[in-house]
């Protein structure tokens, strides 16, 4: 009998997450995790903050050490990219020329940058892995000027971190407001004078029209009129990785599309991170997120499933951003909400934002009062009763909004 | 144990009455922040640091069980300091004993 190998496909948080939970959940088959990053898993969230600033160290923080692989007989194949997968016969072929047969496989590949528009120009950088972060950490420590294309939140930090370097940065913005599709309208309006009181220049409603390196400089055309910068960073949203997916004949859609337990509907495969696109039970539909705990434990779900646990993933999609002195948190989902209740302090930078519908909590975005954040990830899915007055006062612990429990259940908790 | 016991430097925190189950408190002592928790009846102490981005770990959430860091969410088991998530971390804990008088001590050295 020959033995069992699982294969995981991605170098990033929810691959790494998959390896450490197939291990820890007893798996002791061979285990393979193919990714064509040089660099085993690491984290990407410092590379638009610290990771760019010149006195931090210049090596990534490493999800584990390359010796955890080793220890737990993680075979690491780095540089590899996987390049078709046949799931009849259970085989992925490698970059390498090499094929791999697998029992269970996970892709977990991820996104990639939007490409920036115009010709590949060393001025003109996305950000997505270490390299480009080493990239842009480099040409930012010679720069004067950058300027920032897309006011997302990659775009954003970049802006915050070069602000903190000194440099002069310049966003260009799509819409009236920074962060508009994450957080809405007003919160994206108060994200926008942060940034302009820290010195960023903006220039909202624009559509950038071209971008050019003149050799000496790089030149962004807008509708209304040029930039001229020393580096232009393309903050400009991201593509799944689905291509190895959808050509194998995997149900694809903006995302590797995935049942609750993470399965494509070829058997055998899964998909997790943020190239999966999953049905999530609670919101009725698919959903495809890019946050860094989402992956993690989407991965740790795969494996799980993998495993034969059958258990859907249910969590509250949650995710943070960092800028300047500024931490922002968002879990649930707005849509469908019809009432936004503030909790705290509009002047001070200090607020939860709540948005409401039928008596429940659908989403909250809480800058600097991240206690907020977890009460209401712990509230999202379980029955909970809340008003807007409620909410508003501040000496009401959040924790209090929990539905009691029936009397019946806690006679009989006391009792047992 | 017993020599063990007293070679430690013990260090006076703040009175066990003042430190309910459920509770945590960051205190410091020499220059070492320290977190006490008090998880079912039983103090244990860690050193008030996230292991992830140093964030402090007392303006966190402790639910009886777990403690949990505002900044970025990483949780870790109060009885040991394991990582809960992510699960390859652990929190640096210190000795610490509660003596006859309800006076939480620290040995941080
Ligand atoms: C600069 C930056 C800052 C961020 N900041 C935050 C933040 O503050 N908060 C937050 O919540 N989230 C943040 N995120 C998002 C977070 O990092 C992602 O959600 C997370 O990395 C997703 O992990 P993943 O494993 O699903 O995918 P990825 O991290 O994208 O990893 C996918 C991996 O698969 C590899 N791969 C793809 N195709 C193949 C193939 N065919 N063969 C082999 N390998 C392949 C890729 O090279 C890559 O290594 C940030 C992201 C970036 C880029
Ligand atoms: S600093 Fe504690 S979770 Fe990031």
């Amino acid at each position: 009998m020959s033995t069992v190998r699982h294969v995981v496909v991605g170098g990033g948080v929810a691959a790494a997450s998959t390896v450490a939970t197939l291990r820890s959940g007893g798996f002791d088959g061979e285990l393979v995790l193919v990714s064509d990053d040089d660099t085993v898993p690491y984290e990407r969230p410092p590379l638009s903050k610290d990771f760019l600033e010149p006195g931090s160290p210049p090596t990534p923080t490493l999800i584990r050490e390359p010796q955890w692989y080793a220890d737990h007989q993680v075979q690491t194949l780095l540089g590899v990219k996987a390049q078709r997968l046949d799931p009849r016969a259970r085989r992925l072929k490698l970059s390498t020329g090499e094929s791999l047969s697998y029992d269970g496989l996970v892709l977990a590949t991820g996104v990639r940058a939007r490409p920036a528009p115009g010709d590949a120009s060393d001025r003109i950088l996305t950000l997505r892995s270490l390299a480009d972060a080493k990239l842009l950490r480099s040409r930012l420590a010679s720069a004067e000027h950058v300027a920032v294309l897309g006011g997302g939140f990659i775009g954003c930090e970049v802006a915050a971190t070069a602000v903190g370097l000194g440099k002069r940065a310049t966003i260009v913005e799509r819409a009236d407001v920074l962060m508009n599709k994450a957080l809405g309208h007003s919160i994206g309006a108060i994200f926008t004078d942060i940034h302009r009181a820290k010195g960023v220049e903006l220039h909202l409603n624009s559509v950038v029209l071209g971008v050019h390196d003149t050799g000496s400089s790089a030149v962004v055309r807008t509708n209304h009129g040029s930039i001229e910068a020393d580096l232009v960073v393309v903050g400009a949203g991201s593509l799944p990785n689905v291509e190895l997916a959808a050509e194998a004949g995997i149900v694809t859609d903006n995302g590797i599309v995935t049942d609750q337990f993470c399965r494509t509907n070829v058997p055998n495969v899964y998909a997790a991170g943020d190239v999966a696109s999953s049905y999530h039970p609670f919101y009725n539909q698919h959903l495809r997120v890019e946050h860094h705990d989402t992956a993690t434990r989407h991965g740790a779900a795969a494996a799980r499933n993998l495993l034969g646990h059958d258990e859907p993933f249910l969590e509250a999609h949650w995710f943070w951003s960092d800028q300047y002195e500024h931490n922002l948190q968002r879990t649930g989902r707005a849509e469908g909400s019809d009432e936004v209740v503030i909790r705290g302090s509009l002047d001070d930078l200090k607020f939860s934002a709540f948005a409401l519908r039928d008596g429940r909590i659908r989403s909250v975005i809480s800058l600097n009062q991240p206690r907020d954040v977890i009460a209401v990830r712990r509230l999202l899915f379980v029955d909970h009763d809340v008003t807007a007055d409620k909410l508003r006062d501040q000496a009401m612990p959040l924790n209090r909004l929990r539905s009691r429990m029936p009397a019946s259940a806690t006679a009989e908790e006391r009792t047992s | 144990m017993m020599t063990d016991d007293a070679t430690r430097r013990w260090q006076d925190t703040q009175h066990i009455d003042d430190l309910w189950e459920g509770d945590m408190v960051g205190v410091e002592i020499d220059g070492t922040k320290v977190l006490v928790v008090n998880v079912d009846g039983a103090v244990r102490a860690f050193e008030n640091k996230c292991p992830h981005q140093a964030w402090l770990l007392d303006e966190g959430d402790f639910d009886g069980e777990s403690i949990t860091c505002l900044r970025h969410m990483w949780t870790f088991a109060a009885d040991t300091g394991a990582g809960i998530n992510p699960d390859d971390t652990t929190l640096k804990s210190f000795p610490c004993r509660v003596n006859a008088d309800g006076i939480i001590q620290v040995d941080v050295e």
